[in-house]
């Protein structure tokens, strides 16, 4: 952890990344404007002292919607990692305690894995309609075999350390065993996998609404805002610019501090 | 050797077979019925009926399975609900363009990827090695959109030197290369990241290797040990890398077809589901779903051939 503190960059990652949760969770403090009432007056106003960051074509302040926008972006960037990170982490251990169903398990892992996560957001928006809801199924269904290879891989490891052996012989049961003593030494590589997993996630489903297969305009969502800027782009540019320079900065954020946490927690990738 | 490529091939049909499954439940749960949209408005009970028995719809699932998949062997993938178009023939028309987005995109991404990635690892731990890694990680954190959106802006509109929307003809034309030119800026730019990191981390592993170092101890120049010893050896784990980040890069395509309205699958794709043009939405994503089989396979078999070890 010391060694974390010390990179400059990983303090930087950190601190943005915080930053963008505490701006995600307390949007209605921060403002008590609603990012949905327009303005027609100052539509497509470039940045200046009545907007900081401009208005878009409604005229809707781009801070407050810059907030909220955030806000449904983590949002659904944490439900996709939890889901599929849950799911995943579950079926990692299961294939690594019980190694009759190994085989079975990450066969069917590969399989998912060999598909992209884009195409699952086509399939899932073409039977479910585009939306929200589309977008976290698909990026959860793309995170399951991640989470399950890296958990599997962890745990596998763990399995043969002395510790598992001598919780068997005083007789501990599996889940018992399983959720105590297996699952709490994997937790380390699985927090640096979701932090790195979750700048990805960000970026696909932002992609995904973008081309509009995820949350529909209006709704205040970065991906969905930056497609809205896209039509007023050569008049306009801010409302585009605005939320995908937002994405990036989140996005980059993760990144640093997932790969000094990656090179912090495991010695072993220190390069 | 045949062995391998014998039990990957076995292993790609439940994969397949699995496709076809969602693409089949894909129109069972889609709200329209197809016999009153292939009869038309204007049709009377009984040609619906009539239709119906001619698509088998009156027939048990696993029948209509049978005849779904006896459909897609003979190459019927269904018309298009809006403009009645075979979704076959539409398929036919935007695979190329979308192939050839992605090859002008590989063709300069790669080579540079590879460039960045060596340097940055022969000079580890300097200031050039800090700004390689400092442009991958800003490159696989940046959103496509984006970066299409500033070329578009840029290059497209303020300056005016390059087309931004649509295909302006086949890639051996000059016209095509201009008008491919942006869009394949765009794809390549963000697949530069990748590429790079992975370089990176593989000629590491081998300048620290055995042989690299006898080739030094030979007094072989520097240039002929990393391009000869380190990096041919590290372009093996590359490449497969490189064929598994297809997928990143179809994900890459669709949002690229969109912001430039290339003619490719993914726009095809993406505006078929959101106009609830269920036998297009279905046969894109057949089709693509096929594509990453035969990809998986073909960079599966290609390992095998650049790395002995792997056949045992």
């Amino acid at each position: 952890m010391n060694r974390l503190l010390r990179d400059p960059l990983a303090l930087i990652g950190l601190a943005l990344v915080l930053a963008a949760i505490l701006a995600a969770i307390f949007a209605p403090v921060l403002t008590s404007a609603d990012p949905y009432d327009n303005d027609l007056a100052s539509a497509m106003q470039p940045p200046g002292p009545d907007h900081m960051l401009g208005a878009d074509d409604q005229g809707r302040d781009m801070i407050v919607r810059l907030l909220y926008g955030l806000r449904l972006t983590l949002l659904m960037g944490a439900a996709a990692v939890g889901i599929g990170g849950g799911i995943g982490t579950t079926l990692g251990l299961v294939a690594a305690f019980y190694r009759r169903l190994d085989t079975l398990i990450m066969r069917i892992m590969d399989v998912l894995l060999s598909f992209p996560a884009i195409l699952f957001g086509l399939a899932i928006a073409a039977i479910f309609g585009p939306g929200t809801t589309a977008v976290i199924l698909a990026l959860s269904v793309a995170t399951i075999p991640l989470a399950a290879r890296i958990v599997r891989a962890t745990a596998t490891v763990e399995m043969q350390r002395d510790y598992i052996e001598a919780a068997r012989a005083v007789g501990m049961g599996d889940n018992r065993l399983i959720l105590r003593h297996l699952l709490p030494n994997c937790l380390s590589a699985l927090f640096v996998w979701a932090t790195l997993r979750f700048g990805q996630v960000i970026l696909l489903g932002s992609a995904l609404s973008f081309i509009g297969l995820g949350a529909q305009p209006p709704t205040a969502e970065l991906g969905a805002m930056a497609a809205q800027g896209r039509t007023f782009l050569f008049f306009a540019p801010h409302i585009a610019v605005v939320p995908s320079i937002a994405i990036f900065l989140v996005v980059l954020a993760f990144n640093v501090l997932g790969d000094a946490l990656r090179d912090a927690l495991d010695p072993r990738l220190r390069v | 050797m045949l062995c391998h490529a014998v039990h990957r091939l076995l292993l790609a049909i439940p994969v397949l077979l699995g496709v076809l499954t969602v693409g089949f439940m894909l129109m069972q749960v889609v709200p329209t019925d197809p016999a009153t949209v292939r009869a038309g408005p204007m049709a009377t009970a009984d040609v619906v009926a009539a239709i119906r028995r001619d698509l088998g719809l009156d027939r048990p699932l696993l029948v209509q399975f049978g005849l779904y998949l006896a459909r897609l062997l003979q190459g019927d993938l269904g018309v298009s609900i809006i403009n009645n178009i075979p979704v076959a023939t539409e398929l036919g028309n935007t695979i190329g363009p979308t192939l050839e987005l992605m090859l002008a995109s590989l063709i300069w991404s790669i080579p540079l990827g590879l460039a960045l990635g060596t340097i940055g690892a022969y000079w580890r731990g300097k200031l050039i090695d800090r700004a390689v890694m400092a442009v991958s990680v800003a490159g696989v954190s940046l959103p496509v959109f984006f970066l299409g959106l500033i070329l578009i802006w840029f290059v497209g509109f303020r300056w005016g030197l390059l087309p931004f929307t649509g295909r302006s003809g086949p890639l051996w034309t000059l016209d095509g290369l201009i008008g491919i030119t942006l869009p394949a800026l765009t794809l390549g730019g963000v697949f530069i990241g990748p590429v790079a990191r992975m370089t990176r981390t593989a000629v590491l592993d081998v300048l620290g290797a055995e042989h690299v170092r006898t080739a030094r101890a030979k007094g072989l120049r520097e240039i002929t040990v990393v391009l000869r010893h380190a990096l041919r050896n590290a372009l093996i784990p590359v490449v497969t890398l490189i064929g598994l980040q297809i997928g990143f890069l179809l994900g890459g395509a669709v949002v690229t077809e969109t912001i430039f309205s290339w003619p490719g699958v993914g726009r095809l794709a993406v505006g078929a589901i959101t106009s609830n043009d269920f036998p297009m939405a279905q046969g894109t994503i057949l089709v693509l779903a096929g594509g990453f089989i035969v990809i998986n396979l073909v960079v599966d078999l290609l390992y095998a051939v650049l790395d002995p070890r792997v056949r045992a």
